[in-house]
């Protein structure tokens, strides 16, 4: 690896721009990973190891790797971190740029679609269950009221959300 | 009318990288009064001063004004120079545009030369109504008084003690000894720290110049350099010290049970006790907070009397004493006995706690196995409560993995951002005692960096690894609690960029060193300040380091910031040396920067006195009226007094009205 | 009665409606009155806006904020992550700035932040509202006898600083315990007790990682207190030991049969005296033999007014 001052810069304002604020408190003592579910899960960059590539500037050379979007911001990080990184926030702000670059997975766009078009990340249908157990078919939520899918509609298009071309 | 000069300091870039020095040069030139204004690399170097004598010499100027640093530091060296060219010192005046100025604007160069601008201005308002004043001298005591009888305050006791002075040490713990007590052996050398303790106290304690003051604490102290007044409040004991031979039978028969805390809480004392089994003076107190007044003996109160044997029923401690030093018949003062002194100099050595674990909500704190280092300490400790023995609180079995924890509270912004300095080596102390002792323990140290400045201490680092102890880099974030009283360690190891997770028996943390609470109320009762990292802030970090900003107090040990014990004998002998000079003088100059009344104007309302925090004001005839006095010797020029006084009878030389106005009509204009 | 809006979210709505009824038929019982909240979307979950956006993820949440606060009401929500992102969100709104920016995007669907609504767990507001003491009077059965494995689940834990109510410990939860005990039955402490199931963004990025820690916080359930129930408050959680523990066992990496999983307040609704074909329908596990133990005849306690 090349130190070049410019990428560091670039890699680390990026971060702070996209909520990372505190990745620069860093001292890369390692105790965010050693309580992280990911971490121990198997994904390579998350928490200290996410921080240390960015702190060398390798935004782009990981631009790829899915281990962000494993993070289940537990915050576990943040609770522990003895120097107010925030690392939870440093990994979303990483995730936020990567999603910015469409570089995340397909699978994920279909949550994007769902919530934009029903208000619900999550949606399957729910009728029949939800008879089976005594309750009005269609909950009293955003998923069968067209007024409120509009206002989420509104609300995504007038966001950086909507300039990606997705919806 | 005054002729004032104005030189200004480019002090190397540390000013002339941000403030336009010329400009202020020449904006000076054009101000009222000034007939001189020049600039130099270095104000503070040989030729800076000469420029300065020079002109006052040629007699161009009769006023001088330095643009520059801090007069913390550098007013000193002026008021000489100023003093050397025949010039009274007094009519200097120091503009800093420095500290206040380029070091805080660095990003803003017009705007700080501007405030120079300002702040030169300023100064030369002041310097052209500066009158020359004159210093007196007062004689001093030659006494000294150390607060705090760890090995700090014994070292300064010593050394003070060794130069001829009359020394107190006052210690609030019923023995000298400190922390250092606590310890088994010491980082790097292993000596047994009771074994090179030991000698010391027994040497302050039976030094003739030495009165050791133990089971006592510092109530008040008023005065000033030289003729300090001191109240020490000896706490009652309930036991006569001069009959105690420090037998322990009392605390043998004494049925109540305290925590102990000389050992970490791990075991228990009684309310009647000794602290330690080397404890100087080896003496019983006893503590009445949780003493149960057995056989209704409280304290001032006659014993029943047995209806048959006609005998007073005695408590089992009173019963106990061999010495008959126990009477609980004797109305005791619970307050203890207040004992006044006179000393020149103070030396402050009141060291230091380290955190309790409940601070640490990961570290599974409710567990029993979860320990401080000092607990540590004391388990290993011949004089422990378990005799030196390895076992874990639990059970009271030997562990077989062991687990040192670094950083807990130290370099951590929930509590302290500053490293406590001795962890990193007194863990490596421990691990290496106990691999040496049980060749079969299992230890895992685990550190965000070992940090192992000083003389031996890397090597003695190395050779843990080499003894084959497990280091890793990686700070541990959580401790999980399993079944059988064992811990999951939840750790990191940073080289390999793997998580670890292992079971432990037994796991140390090594919490941050930190200024024990009653430290706040001695600092009032003294005058002391803070630093940021919250211990006693010294005058300069380098170059007055035993220094503080009252004069004639004195700093040595963790009480002025973390350090191990050879960091703290060698700056509590540096405090000594300190305290020492105006013991050795014989006399202390006395400031003339201080408030005087002018009795005609003075209408006797009284409102200076109770404001005088130094106590200097009190209330005399003057031509058949009550007018203000104040006494110059205790004085220490705060300003209060000039402040508050409505018929402005009181002036601060140095400070007054007209000066200060013209600073603010610089300022303002 | 106390009104209390109860945020659905998305899962518990349309996949587990089992315990949005359990949620009905219990709060009432015990002096809280849940109000809808109608219109309300997604939190929304961190895969979507707080993926993309802070200040879109912002204005979503506080979207739903403003439907409780145009009922006067607090917000109550069953899912861990609701709560988490919400509370989050809430806590980026305190800054001033983000507030007026969320605000100028909520004025585009007419609807303005006040900050007026605070956010609760579903387990804060059974046990600091209602309290373990009115939850003992009224039982129809008792527990006692029974182990359960408590799961408390990250989003009511960490960060603590930007929750309005959290554990004394939030690395030794003791809320969701407590509550079970309430119920007679026992549930002691486990050495995983405060770790990640792996739900959420881990199983859909990588299910095989996922089932790891899944099956490492399972044994330390099943080899530390063999439980005969494992009871959560999260409905991610829920999910998680639901599916996974069939897969776990079909694949030979568990040697014992997967564990019933309850929601607490299915256990609760179980423990009044409640239908369980209403509260407690829906699962992969079979459910029906722990159903049928818990309202035995012998369990009967004296008859609730």
């Amino acid at each position: 690896m090349i130190i070049d001052q410019k990428k560091i810069d670039e890699a680390i304002e990026t971060v702070i721009g996209y909520g990372g604020e505190h990745i620069r408190n860093c001292v890369q003592c390692g105790a965010c990973s050693a309580v992280c579910p990911g971490v121990k899960a198997g994904f390579p960059l998350l928490c200290r190891s996410l921080i240390r590539q960015l702190l060398n500037g390798q935004l782009e050379e990981i631009i790829e790797d899915s281990s962000s979007w494993a993070c289940q911001s537990c915050s576990r990080c943040t609770e522990i971190c003895p120097r107010g990184v925030r690392p939870q926030e440093v990994v979303f702000a990483f995730r936020r740029y990567q999603a910015n670059q469409l570089a995340f997975s397909t699978s994920s766009i279909t949550s994007q679609m769902n919530l934009f078009q029903t208000g619900h990340a999550v949606f399957v249908d729910p009728k029949e269950a939800r008879k089976k157990v005594g309750l009005p078919e269609e909950p009293p939520t955003s998923a069968y009221d067209e007024a409120a899918q509009k206002e989420i509609q509104t609300l995504i298009n007038n966001s950086p959300m909507g300039e990606l071309g997705l919806f | 009318m005054a002729k004032v000069g104005v030189y200004v300091c480019h002090c190397g870039t540390n000013i002339a990288g941000v403030i336009d020095v010329e400009a202020v040069r020449d904006y000076a030139s054009g101000l009222p009064d000034v007939v001189i204004a020049r600039k130099d690399l270095f104000m503070c170097s040989d030729s800076g001063q000469e420029m300065i004598k020079k002109d006052i010499k040629d007699g161009l100027v009769d006023r001088v004004v330095v643009a520059a640093c801090t007069p913390r530091t550098h007013e000193p060296i002026f008021r000489a120079a100023c003093e050397k060219a025949g010039l009274n010192k007094y009519l200097f005046e120091m503009a800093n545009i420095r500290d206040q100025n380029s070091w805080v604007h660095g990003h803003d160069h017009a705007g700080a030369t501007a405030k120079a601008l300002k702040i030169v201005a300023s100064a030369v308002g002041k310097a052209r109504n500066l009158e020359p004043l004159e210093e007196k001298f007062v004689p001093v005591t030659d006494a000294a008084l150390v607060i705090g009888g760890g090995i700090g305050g014994i070292s300064a006791a010593l050394e003070l003690a060794r130069m001829g002075h009359k020394t107190y040490l006052v210690e609030k713990e019923p023995s000298i000894g400190g922390v250092m007590a606590q310890l088994d052996k010491t980082f790097p050398t292993n000596d047994c720290s009771a074994c090179i303790l030991t000698p010391k106290m027994v040497e302050v304690y039976n030094h003739p110049n030495i009165v050791a003051l133990t089971y006592s604490e510092v109530d008040d102290v008023s005065g000033y350099i030289g003729n300090f007044n001191v109240k020490v409040r000896r706490k009652q004991a309930y036991v006569d010290w001069v009959k105690c031979t420090g037998c322990g039978d009392c605390a043998s028969k004494c049925p109540a049970k305290v925590p102990d805390r000389f050992n970490a809480g791990l075991s228990e004392r009684r309310a009647a006790y000794i602290m330690f089994p080397q404890a100087v003076p080896k003496k019983a107190v006893i503590d009445i907070d949780n003493c149960l007044n057995c056989a209704g003996r409280e304290i001032g109160t006659e014993p029943k009397v047995n209806a048959k044997t006609g005998k007073p029923i005695l408590a089992p401690c009173e019963k106990a004493c061999p010495a008959q030093a126990i009477d609980r018949s004797i109305a005791h003062d619970p307050q203890g006995e207040i004992v006044e002194i006179q000393v020149g100099s103070i030396v402050v050595a009141t060291g230091f706690q380290v955190m309790e674990k409940d601070w640490f909500k990961e570290m599974a704190p409710a567990s029993p196995n979860v320990i401080t280092a000092l607990q540590l300490e004391r388990i290993i400790s011949a004089t422990g409560p378990s005799e030196g023995k390895l076992t874990r609180p639990s059970d009271h079995e030997k562990p077989h993995v062991i687990s040192f924890l670094s950083c807990m509270g130290s370099r951590d912004e929930h509590f302290h951002s500053y490293c406590s300095r001795v962890c990193c080596m007194y863990m490596i102390k421990q691990a290496r005692l106990l691999k040496e002792k049980y060749p079969d323990l299992v230890i895992n140290m685990h550190f965000i960096d070992v940090r192992s400045a000083g003389k031996g201490y890397d090597e003695y680092y190395t050779g843990a690894r080499a003894m084959g102890i497990n280091i890793f880099k990686g700070k541990v974030g959580g401790l999980e609690m399993l079944p059988g009283d064992k811990l999951r360690v939840l750790a990191y190891d940073m080289e390999g960029a793997t998580p670890i997770e292992y079971e432990s028996d037994l796991v140390v943390l090594a919490t941050a060193i930190e200024l024990p609470g009653d430290a706040v109320s001695l600092a009032q009762k003294l005058g002391l300040q803070f630093c940021g990292s919250n211990f006693f802030r010294e005058l300069h970090p380098k170059l007055g380091p035993v220094e503080t900003a009252v004069e004639g107090l004195f700093l040595a040990g963790c009480c002025q910031g973390p350090k191990d014990i050879p960091d703290t004998v060698s700056q509590a002998k540096g405090a000594a040396a300190a305290a020492a000079v105006p013991l050795s003088q014989g006399q202390v100059k006395i400031e003339p920067i201080i408030s005087e009344v002018h009795p005609e104007q003075c209408s006797g309302c009284g409102i200076c006195a109770p404001l005088c925090p130094y106590h200097a004001i009190s209330l005399d005839d003057y031509g058949g009226h009550p007018r203000a006095k104040i006494e110059m010797s205790a004085c220490k020029g705060c300003g209060v007094c000039a402040s508050a006084c409505p018929s402005a009878a009181i002036v601060l030389h140095g400070y007054e009205d007209t000066q200060i106005f013209a600073q603010i009509e610089a300022l303002t204009a | 009665m106390e009104k209390i809006g109860l945020y659905l979210g998305c899962n518990i709505p349309l996949k587990a409606p089992d315990v949005e009824q359990s949620f009905r038929k219990v709060f009432p019982v015990l002096g809280i009155e849940p109000v809808d909240l109608p219109g309300a979307t997604c939190c929304p979950a961190w895969g979507t806006a707080p993926s993309f956006d802070r200040d879109t993820w912002c204005a979503i949440s506080a979207r739903n904020i403003t439907i409780a606060e145009g009922l006067g009401v607090d917000i109550m929500t069953g899912c861990n992550s609701c709560f988490g992102i919400m509370s989050e969100a809430k806590h980026f709104l305190h800054d001033k700035a983000t507030t007026e920016r969320v605000n100028a995007r909520l004025a585009e669907i007419g609807r303005k932040y006040q900050g007026t609504s605070d956010i609760y767990h579903v387990m804060h507001v059974l046990h600091d509202k209602v309290g373990c003491e009115k939850i003992r009077e009224n039982l129809k059965y008792s527990l006692d006898g029974l182990t359960i494995a408590v799961q408390t689940g990250c989003h009511t834990l960490w960060p603590s600083d930007v929750y309005s109510t959290c554990e004394a410990n939030p690395f030794y939860p003791v809320m969701l315990k407590e509550l079970c005990e309430a119920t007679g039955a026992a549930a002691p402490h486990y050495s995983r007790l405060e770790s990640c199931c792996g739900m959420g963004g881990m199983r859909s990025t990588d299910a095989e990682k996922s089932l790891v820690i899944f099956r490492d916080k399972l044994m330390s359930m099943q080899e530390e207190i063999k439980p005969d129930i494992i009871v959560t408050a999260c409905s991610s959680c829920y999910m998680q030991f639901d599916m996974s523990q069939p897969i776990l066992k079909e694949r030979g990496l568990i040697d014992f049969e997967p564990i019933p999983t309850l929601y607490y307040t299915q256990l609760l609704a179980l423990a009044m005296g409640f239908d369980s074909s209403q509260v407690a329908a829906i699962s992969q596990i079979d459910r029906s033999a722990i159903i049928k133990e818990i309202q035995s005849e012998k369990r009967l306690m004296k008859e609730v007014a």
